[in-house]
């Protein structure tokens, strides 16, 4: 082996060989995060591909035993939630859970054990004092975890669709989950997946602020909760609305309502007086129809990915004052 | 034997919003194939100075070359082992020595590391975590020599162990340094752990330099002397004197020859150190530009 290798130029063997002996530290060294990992999709796919299968085939099953399903519209009382369909509804919250738990479950295990572990043991100088660069060392450290997170949330979301995609008769007949409710919104596109890669990119930058496991796990969460509730705040607003108005009463609720009002006849959109059907009092306040702003489902995928855009913008700013921290502290000429 | 191992220039570094100095104006020079010792109180920046070596840390004001660059530019060609000898805890003893040659290709050599590992009597699937202090450090050891480094940087390195372990892995860095050229800087507050094994002294106090050069000429450079109380010693450079009784003892760097009054003798490492660290305000001394003029 030795004989072997003082055949070739060292720098010919660190240019093959580095991100091999890399790969296997950061494989070798969070053996048991990977295998976590690996649990955590393993139950959400079981879970999702229950519900898609034997699950949704219990709840209609349940569903037409109790004489539903036959008319159009369904009889009073269809929707009333029966042991079968909490089962199923158990199984996709399981899922939809797991991607929406990650990206915080990210946050926490990047500052606390990835990085902020070692920078307060100094095992992370242990590894800048081997042919290994500062640089180098953090790249691996986002790398590895980045294309493990962004695979297996990539699969959790597909089924996680493929499920949306065939149980939405069973959704109508029991009138739960929207898709814009804030789990299963994320669950069912790019967001999960992005949010999963923020909360590593914080969890890093906060070990590498506070070099300290447990500090740096606990701000990493508290940044990550600030950001998710910020970004969900102005979610609506990341795309233009649409505008239903009707006249005596409120337009159809569909989709995402963001607002909602009466209107004068001059047009002006006011806070409904609360008159009801009372005439007078409407036109005492001079209403003469109502509207709601709100987005339809066709605006999923575009507020979806300029959420996506924003969110993994912050994500790659997150990571580029990770490394100039890194490198000013270091002096570590790459 | 011409090159330079470490030099340093107006080296500072702070830390902390109030930038409290742990190294202030440091400049010396250290030549390949020495084994140098950085000896000093606690808190007198010898690990600020290692860690600069080392490329952990930037320096906030002037510079250190390594081998001839900067510490980061030549990360493969140095080993440096932390006080507290940091290893992954969830590892074997023999994955962290898989960690070595994954991280050091091209350099690693499993032969020099796993001897001193066997030397220990280690063993291979020992988790780091269940390993005494002495243990961790003859790993610390084995992984920083596995490396073949031109350069070892060691802190504090021999504090865990007990004077056999101490003696018998001294003996092993001593020979192995020996063997390949390698430079050798060891830092230690006790410095009967360092005697017999250095050429070289590197003297740090109050984050400064002290005293820097060839030990032999180092010790040559001082007398400790003895005589009374009211003899003068001028013109010579007084270290540190006391005075019991009618009699005064002084540790001296003369600057020609000691009177007839005076009794000489040459001092000892230790004493040549303990007079400098009771005496804070002695000057500093620098002879590590000397022997490079000599050459």
């Amino acid at each position: 082996m030795t004989a072997v290798t003082t055949l070739d130029t060292p720098a010919a063997v660190t240019s093959s060989r580095g991100p091999r002996g890399l790969l296997w530290a950061m494989l070798r060294l969070h053996r048991w995060a990977l295998w976590f990992w690996l649990l955590l999709v393993a139950v959400g796919a079981g879970a999702l591909l229950w519900a898609y299968g034997p699950g949704a085939d219990a709840a209609w099953a349940e569903y037409h035993k109790a004489g539903c399903g036959s008319t159009t519209p369904p009889d009073l009382g269809c929707d009333l939630i029966g042991p079968a369909y909490t089962r199923y509804d158990t199984f996709v919250g399981v899922g939809a859970g797991i991607l929406g738990l990650a990206p915080f479950l990210t946050a926490a295990w990047a500052g606390g054990a990835l990085i902020g572990r070692e920078l307060e043991s100094g095992t992370a100088q242990l590894a800048w004092t081997q042919s290994v660069s500062p640089a180098r060392w953090l790249a691996a450290k986002l790398a590895v975890p980045a294309a493990l997170l962004t695979t297996g949330m990539l699969l959790l979301t597909l089924l996680h669709r493929l499920l949306w995609s065939t149980d939405g008769p069973l959704r109508a007949a029991m009138g739960s989950r929207s898709w814009y409710q804030g789990t299963t919104f994320e669950a069912n596109g790019t967001l999960a997946t992005s949010y999963a890669l923020l909360g590593l990119a914080v969890g890093v930058l906060a070990a590498l602020l506070q070099r300290r496991a447990l500090p740096a796990l606990g701000l990493a969460v508290v940044v990550l909760a600030l950001l998710t509730t910020v970004l969900g705040t102005v979610r609506p607003y990341l795309w233009p609305l649409e505008t239903l108005t009707n006249k005596h009463e409120y337009p159809a609720y569909i989709g995402m309502v963001v607002d909602e009002g009466a209107l004068t006849s001059t047009g002006a959109r006011v806070a409904d007086p609360i008159c009801v059907d009372n005439t007078k009092c409407l036109a005492e306040h001079d209403i003469v129809g109502f509207y709601r702003d709100y987005h339809p489902s066709s605006h999923f995928w575009p507020l979806q990915l300029v959420e996506t855009g924003i969110v993994l913008a912050v994500a790659a700013l997150t990571v580029l004052v990770a490394f100039r921290l890194l490198n000013r502290r270091t002096g570590a000429a790459v | 034997m011409t090159e330079t191992a470490i030099e340093a220039a107006a080296l500072g570094k702070g830390f902390g919003r109030r930038r409290k100095q742990a190294l202030d104006d440091c400049s010396f020079r250290l030549l390949t194939g020495s084994v140098c010792a950085v000896v000093g109180p606690n808190g007198a920046g010898k690990s600020t100075l290692l860690s600069l070596a080392a490329g952990l840390l930037r320096p906030t004001d002037g510079t250190i070359t390594v081998l001839g660059a900067a510490p980061a530019a030549v990360r493969e060609r140095l080993a440096y082992v932390a006080q507290d000898k940091p290893l992954h805890p969830q590892l074997t003893v023999a994955d962290t020595l898989r960690y070595g040659r994954e991280l050091n290709p091209g350099r690693w050599d499993d032969q020099v590391a796993e001897r001193i590992v066997a030397e220990g009597e280690l063993e291979a699937g020992a988790r780091i975590r269940t390993l005494s202090g002495g243990q961790r450090t003859r790993v610390a050891l084995a992984l920083a020599l596995g490396k073949r480094p031109e350069l070892l940087l060691l802190d504090e390195p021999m504090a865990d162990l007990d004077p056999l372990a101490r003696h018998q892995l001294m003996a092993t860095l001593m020979a192995d340094a020996a063997e390949h050229g390698t430079t050798v800087v060891m830092s230690s507050h006790v410095v009967a752990e360092l005697d017999g094994a250095c050429d070289h002294l590197l003297l740090l106090g109050a984050g400064r330099v002290r005293l820097s050069g060839p030990l032999d000429d180092l010790l040559a450079a001082h007398r400790l002397v003895t005589g009374r109380a009211d003899a003068s010693l001028d013109p010579h450079t007084v270290v540190e004197s006391r005075t019991t009784g009618r009699q005064t003892t002084a540790l001296v760097r003369p600057e020609g020859p000691l009177g007839p009054s005076w009794q000489a003798t040459a001092p000892t490492l230790e004493e040549l150190v303990l007079a400098h660290l009771r005496a804070p305000e002695a000057p500093a001394l620098r002879l590590d530009d000397v022997r490079e003029a000599a050459v």
